[in-house]
């Protein structure tokens, strides 16, 4: 069994076990501490500063995102020097670029946003000469930002670490220093492959969904978490619509390590559900009665099928019957209809169309 | 890309353990053969042929301050430092004169494409600046006068040979023992001297033995931390399964340092044997000298020293590979060095895990300076007592120390362990003229004005005595400021530095030294504001300490005592309102 013990976090004593950060136990406990540069998914890197912590009997302050507790460990989180340290952190992010949240997609769900909403900074007390980056709309699906990018790079480990499509990284260095795709093409133009995880891990508005574009705000979207039906992955999705209509899809976080797609999507789950919203979609089994199209029920529809079924191998054999099955369906699916197929019909007519 | 120049990727690839470290000195080679540029089409082909991505390869070319990147150069490209040590050694008036004679400004080319003009930071040179770095020749000492002859020279396309002399001293003749004998670079004439011989005897010694000496030598590292080196070797783990790596930081970028290149260009083999007996301590198998990039002609001294030594069978088993550096100051912070050297953008690493336990290529690795592990000879020969017949607990051994600025014989010296400050001062042929301040342990530590310097006990270069003068020993790369120089001017160009060379991954020293850089040159330009000082000190303040890595605070520091110890001039600089 693993052994457990306490650590100390604004003198609060705290249950844990060994290899946990600082961090980890914060969370678990809702103790908020701000973090711009960790992200579950692509961990420590100790960039941005904003979750250094005072620790008792190490000299200077630690970053907590990446610090293991020890037994006993005593933290304090929020201390006047800490404050004094996440402020500057703020302050400098804000004096350079444009962080304008009025009609920024990342409204209500930035991590900058609430680090500057709890030190209660509104605007930045001196504004750097900043050299203003045009917006790069050159691809399908993502909208880039860079003057609203903190550099946290966490949209750079997600693509070489986690989806391995080796697309960004960062180019040129000090305040030049700036994310780029492939030898600094428009992303349009780029390797990429669209497949939006940088998208879902940047903290702050520099990499949206172009179609997500001023569907609503994030406080108005509702979340669905659904299988995606594109393949037999099975990925999980975390599905944001607004009144019944699609907006985007984000792979499932919340315990994303027992995901199938740890959390990752791929351009079909990430884009593919725009077909959702259209109103000739189909939500009930048809029936041509008469020449046209009527909508059934659907046990209507399957007895229909099966006595369709009976009576064609009846009359023409098992022969005449044959079923193609899908990559959109799972491989316990597909195999079901293989054994319906050769056990109940008996025929070895069935196929698979292999693709999407 | 011709084939020729690919199979000669493909030849440095294999002297890697991994062919991706192979990226920097193929990049330098593409751009050498390519008249000094890099254009996107030569960083692509070299990103196939190393197979790494191509943002990765692009993300490395424009981190680095020597690669022209989409940044064409012309056929010169005249690059003059103007750094501390080299504005108090009058570069200024070098640039500006060379702006006018060229007609040209920083970053332009002559309309003939003949010259480029830049700025550019310290190039360890700076007992001998003005410098101007022409391509990969250094030109020293630099007058106008001579800028006339290199001008002349260079438009009928020769590269000048013009005359330099350095002055330099020991007091102690270890690590300058071979710095006046002709030659001593040859491996026929450091072995007439004596060399090699203390190899022979520590290949004899079991590495436990060796590490002993070093240990109770108490020799602590001379690149700046000076933490003890016999510990430090100490850490590497037994029985791992990994190889363990052993890597000279040959790097030499803080401003005011320039004592590493005595032994690296005059003395090589010197320091090839501390590394062969030390990796022979280590367990070690593969060594390498990471060289600061402008280097160029001495890495190629260090690689001819090891064909000699290969050659002579000193080497044994071991393998030495020189690697160049491209232009990062941060590279010569170990883990930045460590990954620069596995082919990637010099950005230091998170500690723990520390390099003894997981460094190079994730392998236990000791990365050591220069003059570290030139020390390890006499170590091994003459034992932890004879080494500590110079100094005191507060270090003990020789050192070397460069003095630049307003000395009569600005050069490289070695004294003992603990010499006192006038000392080392006198045997630079005195102050010249009156003195606003000094720094003594290269740009990173903080500045003593001359009132300080008279008060107490009087300042000693060791590990202790700099502390009671709240300022440490450093790198031992001292500077004196005369008086002729404001403070606002000094700040403003320290931080353009650290600013100009801050990595850029962790917020407070990319944006903090940006703002800071900022602030101060609006200060010196007097166009200051009130409350701008207040911010610098509030920036400093939390900058100081709280940065991945040390680089921070080796500008917040400094800057602080600017600011504090000479406000007057800061606040002279800021216009009152009506
Ligand atoms: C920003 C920065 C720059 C550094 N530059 C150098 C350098 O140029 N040469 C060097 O030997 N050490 C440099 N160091 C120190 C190295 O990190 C490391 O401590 C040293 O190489 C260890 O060798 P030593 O123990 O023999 O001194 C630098 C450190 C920092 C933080
Ligand atoms: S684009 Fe977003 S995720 Fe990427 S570095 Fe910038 S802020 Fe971070
Ligand atoms: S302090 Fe941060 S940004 Fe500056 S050099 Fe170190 S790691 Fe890079
Ligand atoms: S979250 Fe820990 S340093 Fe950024
Ligand atoms: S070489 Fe000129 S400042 Fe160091």
């Amino acid at each position: 069994m693993e052994s457990t013990f306490k650590i100390y976090i604004n003198g609060k004593a705290l249950e844990t076990s060994a290899g946990k950060t600082v961090l980890d136990v914060a969370r678990e406990h809702d103790i908020y501490i701000p973090t711009l540069c960790h992200h579950p998914r692509t961990g420590k890197a100790g960039k941005c500063r904003a979750c250094l912590v005072e620790v008792e009997g190490l000299r200077g302050l630690k970053e907590s995102c990446a610090l293991e507790v020890r037994d006993g460990m005593s933290v304090k989180t929020h201390t006047e020097q800490i404050q004094e340290v996440r402020k500057m952190i703020v302050e400098l992010l804000l004096s350079n670029g444009e962080h304008n949240c009025i009609a920024c997609e990342k409204n209500g769900h930035c991590e900058l946003q609430d680090m500057a909403y709890h030190l209660g900074i509104e605007r930045p007390g001196y504004l750097l000469d900043y050299e203003r980056i045009t917006l790069d709309e050159s691809s399908e699906g993502i909208i880039r930002d860079a003057n609203k990018c903190i550099e946290c790079g966490r949209c750079i480990k997600s693509c070489n670490n986690n989806v391995m499509h080796e697309v960004l990284d960062f180019g040129w260095r000090s305040d030049h220093m700036r994310v780029i795709c492939d030898d600094d093409k428009p992303m349009g133009e780029s390797t990429c492959v669209q497949c939006g995880e940088c998208v879902q891990v940047c903290p702050v508005g520099a990499l949206t969904f172009r179609y997500a574009k001023g569907k609503g705000p994030y406080w108005e979207l509702d979340k669905t978490k659904v299988i995606c039906t594109y393949c037999g992955v099975g990925c999980s999705i975390d599905m944001f619509t607004k009144d019944n209509k699609f907006v985007y899809s984000l792979g499932t976080e919340e315990n994303w390590q027992d995901q199938t797609n740890k959390g990752m999507l791929c351009v079909k789950g990430r884009f593919g559900f725009d077909f959702l919203n259209r109103e000739d979609r189909l939500d009930t089994p048809l029936i041509r009665k008469n020449g046209k199209l009527e909508k059934a029920g659907w046990d209507e529809a399957l007895d229909l099928v099966a006595s369709r079924f009976t009576d064609i191998k009846a009359e023409h054999g098992p022969g005449s019957i044959g079923f193609f099955t899908s990559a959109r369906i799972s491989n316990e699916e597909n195999y079901a209809l293989m054994r319906f197929a050769r056990g109940v019909v008996g025929t070895n007519n069935i196929d698979h169309c292999a693709r999407l | 890309m011709n084939d020729n120049i690919k199979s000669r990727i493909q030849q440095i690839m294999g002297r890697y353990p991994r062919k991706e470290s192979a990226l920097l000195p193929a990049l330098m080679l593409v751009q050498k053969e390519n008249g000094n540029n890099l254009t996107k089409e030569l960083v692509a082909e070299v990103a196939d042929v190393i197979g790494v991505s191509l943002s990765r390869a692009f993300g490395v070319a424009t981190y680095y301050s020597m690669f022209n990147v989409s940044r064409p150069v012309g056929k010169y490209h005249l690059q003059v430092d103007t750094n501390i040590p080299a504005t108090i050694m009058g570069a200024v008036e070098i640039f500006n004169y060379l702006s006018d004679k060229l007609g040209i400004k920083h970053g332009e080319t002559t309309p003939d494409g003949l010259f480029t003009l830049s700025k550019v930071e310290c190039l360890a040179s700076c007992g001998t600046c003005p410098v101007i770095q022409v391509n990969e020749r250094y030109y020293e000492l630099m007058t106008k006068e001579k800028v006339d002859m290199l001008i002349d020279s260079l438009r009928k396309g020769i590269m000048p040979d013009l005359p330099v002399e350095y002055n330099w001293g020991t007091l102690c003749n270890v690590l300058l023992k071979n710095r006046g004998v002709e030659n001593a670079k040859s491996i026929a004439v450091y072995k007439q001297l004596g060399g090699y011989k203390t190899l022979t005897k520590a290949l004899k010694m079991s590495p436990e033995e060796i590490i002993q000496a070093v240990k109770d030598s108490q020799l602590r590292g001379r690149g700046g931390a000076g933490f003890p080196t016999g510990i430090k070797w100490g850490f590497v783990p037994k029985n791992t399964g990994k190889p363990v790596y052993l890597i000279c930081n040959a790097d030499e970028g803080e401003p005011g340092t320039f004592k590493d290149r005595q032994i690296l260009a005059y003395d090589p083999h010197l320091l090839l044997e501390g590394m062969i007996i030390s990796a022979h301590a280590l367990g070690c198998k593969q060594a390498f000298i990471y060289i600061r990039g402008e280097f160029g002609w001495i890495a190629e001294i260090l690689e001819k020293a090891i064909d000699e030594a290969k050659q002579d069978g000193q080497l044994n088993d071991l393998s030495i590979v020189v690697h160049r550096g491209a232009g990062s100051y941060v590279c010569g912070e170990e883990t930045a060095l460590i990954e620069s050297l596995e082919g990637k953008r010099g950005l230091p690493r998170m500690k723990p895990p520390f390099p003894a336990i997981e460094g190079l290529y994730g392998c236990p690795t000791i990365v050591n300076n220069v003059e570290t592990l030139a020390s390890i000879p006499y170590i091994v020969e003459h034992g932890a007592d004879a080494f500590k017949q110079w100094g005191s607990k507060a270090g003990y051994g020789f050192k070397l120390f460069g003095v630049s600025g307003a000395v009569n014989k600005p050069g490289a010296y070695e004294c003992p362990m603990g010499i006192s400050f006038d000392e080392l001062i006198e045997m630079a042929g005195g102050y010249k003229g009156k003195i606003k301040g000094v720094i003594i342990g290269g740009l990173s530590v903080p500045i003593v004005t001359p009132e300080e310097l008279k008060k107490g006990p009087g300042l000693k270069l060791d590990y202790e005595s700099p502390a009671e003068y709240g300022t440490s020993l450093g790198s031992g790369g001292v500077m004196v400021i005369g008086e002729e120089f404001t403070m606002p001017e000094i700040a403003a160009r320290t931080i353009q530095f650290y600013h100009h060379e801050s990595c850029g991954q962790c917020t407070p020293c990319r944006l903090g030294s940006t703002m800071m850089t900022q602030l101060l040159e609006k200060i010196a330009d007097g166009n200051g504001q009130e409350g701008d000082i207040e911010r610098v000190l509030w920036l400093c303040n939390n900058i100081r300490g709280n940065t991945l890595c040390p680089t921070g605070e080796a500008y917040a520091h400094p800057v602080i005592t600017m600011v504090t110890k000479f406000r007057d001039e800061f606040e002279a600089m800021i216009p009152k309102k009506a």
